[in-house]
């Protein structure tokens, strides 16, 4: 089912939690609405489930007008961050709780609601733990049997709140993965919450990243972290070097930007570089990261390479002095419009800061 | 070496903690002998004052019929309060732990009243509420309904002074429960009832238990709001407390003591069911 959010705004008290939504999601697309907390991510599913009333706009499925139905007649399938499994039901209750409570004449059987719950449960591999209680799981399993519930009913949409947000990352890595499988199997429109760009990126086919109760850009994993349309976008999105111009008169502040895997360290001056000495070396796992500080100005960055480079140019310890050259240095205007200084001159006044 | 060495060590450990020890049987000591003396021996007082006359005279004393009409009446008050005050305690605790709204605090701080004032205010109120001189007084004689110095007036006193009990035990638990569980029931598709019925109270059900034990004991037991309003008629307005009152005043002292034994009793029970349902919650 598809769903169109019109010009949606909400808010809580004098607090603006969504301004002015406007989103397209086609049937069997895989989104992820990404944000840092207050970003009005989580106010955004709620509203698509019916857990909140909005102040204006309209939500369709299907182009019909969703907007003022219950929750019950969206037919919604959401998981909540900390699950909210029945604590007194046993995991087979707690899958078969949407089949039993349907008025009589449209509720299954026993033997097929029996039947449901464990294809269900095999569904999620935890067909062995029906008879066990929530607090006898781990947070991963509950994890599976929140979403093993939810789709019981046979939902047209799947919502998931920070899904993966109280596990541990090992877990984190496996679920999602599942995750995916699950609606490659289904093909069912999923939402999910969060605030970890990797996993957004990672899973989703579509990125809504969200900031201040708006969206700030819509588009694939590639799109928003290849051609970010604002800063905010940019420096949400991965590590970031940020170098602020020292402000002149009558002129706005302009910030530019650059990744640390774009800044290429060498031992010897090359083209245009800037001379920096090692503050930092960090080692973690595959990449290292190495923390700079500019002689000319005396400001922190980062730089980010493979262990493999890393290795190549070594030794490289605290104290060294390198050269640093900044390959794809971004800037954003008043009116976010984006400019990518490969090779500029700016940078020779450029005060750096590290995120 | 070695040896020496530890053997240093024990009698360390036994210097440093013997203080600890007496402390910790010295208080075991007074709070015994604290409860000793308010409260097991008063106990035992009460059965053996009731009976040191004679068993026929204790049933006697139980079963002459103003005693029997006490019995009855408390029962009654019983019978209808808890039900009420189950139910409203129940919308109160809910209300205010599942819903943001002005005056949230005002709310709480009024369920607490009773708890604040003494019975006898409470008993006070009713009777300028609906006593004769009272405000509503001229409206209820007109339609010839009696409130004080009868039945419903002790029935409104003791709802007033066991308010309290079942919303105070349920208010915590349903504060931390929070409203997860229930949005996820009503996203699967349950109705309201289906809500509740299978989500909330279950979730609740030891604390709403607790609470009905104590707000049960407490309305079988009062006097002071209860004196206010009831009028003291023999067999007709007085519950069990009055009753016993009522004897003690006339000398009647195996009666009273009688009597009162019950209470007691009810008491032992209420103790006996309140472990109960503690270890229960603890269990789960």
């Amino acid at each position: 089912m598809g769903i169109t959010i019109k010009d949606v705004s909400k808010a809580f008290g004098t607090f603006q939690a969504v301004k002015n939504v406007n989103l397209d999601i086609p049937t069997g697309d895989f989104v992820a609405l990404l944000g840092p907390s207050g970003s009005g991510k989580t106010t955004l599913l709620r509203l698509i489930a019916g857990l909140e009333g909005l102040d204006s706009g309209g939500i369709y499925f299907d182009d019909v007008d969703y907007t003022y139905k219950t929750i019950k007649e969206r037919n919604v399938g959401f998981v909540f961050q900390n699950y909210a499994l029945f604590k007194h039901m046993t995991i087979f209750d707690n899958i078969a709780f949407g089949l039993k409570v349907r008025p009589r004449k449209t509720r299954p059987s026993k033997n097929e609601i029996a039947e449901k719950v464990n294809e269900l449960l095999k569904l999620v591999q935890l067909d062995h733990l029906a008879n066990r209680y929530p607090s006898q799981l781990s947070g991963g399993q509950r994890q599976r049997i929140a979403l093993a519930r939810a789709l019981a009913v046979e939902p047209e949409v799947l919502l998931l709140d920070e899904p993966f947000g109280a596990l541990d990352a090992k877990v984190r890595q496996e679920l999602r993965h599942w995750l995916r499988e699950i609606h490659q199997k289904l093909n069912i429109t999923t939402i999910f919450v969060t605030h970890d760009q990797e996993e957004a990126l990672e899973m989703a086919d579509t990125v809504v990243v969200m900031n201040n109760g708006e969206i700030e850009q819509i588009g694939s994993p590639e799109e928003v972290y290849q051609k970010p349309e604002s800063a905010f976008v940019y420096s949400f999105l991965g590590r970031v070097n940020e170098f602020r111009e020292p402000e002149r008169v009558g002129e706005s502040e302009i910030i530019s930007y650059i990744r640390p895997h774009e800044i290429v360290l060498r031992k010897i001056s090359q083209g245009n570089s800037i001379i920096s000495e090692v503050s930092h070396i960090h080692v973690i796992g595959s990449t290292v990261r190495i923390e700079l500080r500019r002689h000319d100005t005396g400001d922190l960055f980062e730089a980010e390479m493979s262990i493999e480079q890393y290795q190549n140019m070594s030794p490289v310890k605290k104290g060294d002095i390198l050269h640093a050259e900044f390959k794809n240095i971004v800037v954003f205007n008043s009116e976010n419009k984006i400019t990518h200084l490969a090779n500029s001159g700016i940078r020779n006044s450029l005060k750096s800061k590290l995120i | 070496m070695m040896v020496r060495e530890t053997t240093l060590h024990a009698k360390d450990v036994k210097t440093t903690f013997q203080p600890v020890l007496v402390t910790k049987w010295l208080l075991i000591t007074i709070a015994i002998g604290f409860l000793g003396i308010f409260i097991v021996v008063p106990l035992i007082a009460v059965f053996s004052e009731a009976l040191n006359k004679g068993i026929q005279l204790y049933f006697a004393a139980l079963t002459e019929p103003d005693a029997l009409s006490a019995i009855n009446l408390t029962l009654l008050t019983a019978a209808i309060t808890i039900p009420v005050n189950t139910l409203f305690g129940v919308l109160a605790a809910w209300a205010i732990a599942k819903f943001e709204f002005r005056g949230k605090n005002i709310l709480i701080t009024l369920i607490d009243i009773p708890f604040a004032v003494s019975p006898v205010i409470a008993g006070l109120v009713f009777v300028l509420l609906f006593g004769s001189q009272g405000l509503l007084g001229p409206f209820l004689e007109a339609n010839n309904i009696k409130i004080i110095f009868g039945v419903p007036g002790i029935i409104l006193a003791t709802i007033f002074v066991t308010f309290p009990f079942v919303v105070r035990e349920l208010l915590p638990i349903m504060q931390e429960q929070g409203t997860e569980e229930e949005q996820a029931a009503i996203t699967l598709g349950a109705n309201g009832w289906q809500m509740f019925f299978r989500v909330t109270l279950p979730n609740i059900k030891w604390g709403l238990l607790y609470g009905v034990i104590l707000c049960n004991a407490r309305a079988m037991g009062e006097f002071g709001a209860v004196s206010v309003v009831s009028g003291h008629i023999r067999g007709l307005t007085n519950t069990i407390p009055l009753h016993v009152e009522i004897l003690y005043n006339e000398y009647n002292f195996t009666a009273a003591f009688a009597v009162a034994s019950l209470l007691a009793l009810l008491a032992l029970l209420t103790l006996i069911l309140k472990s109960f349902v503690e270890w229960k919650t603890n269990k789960h």
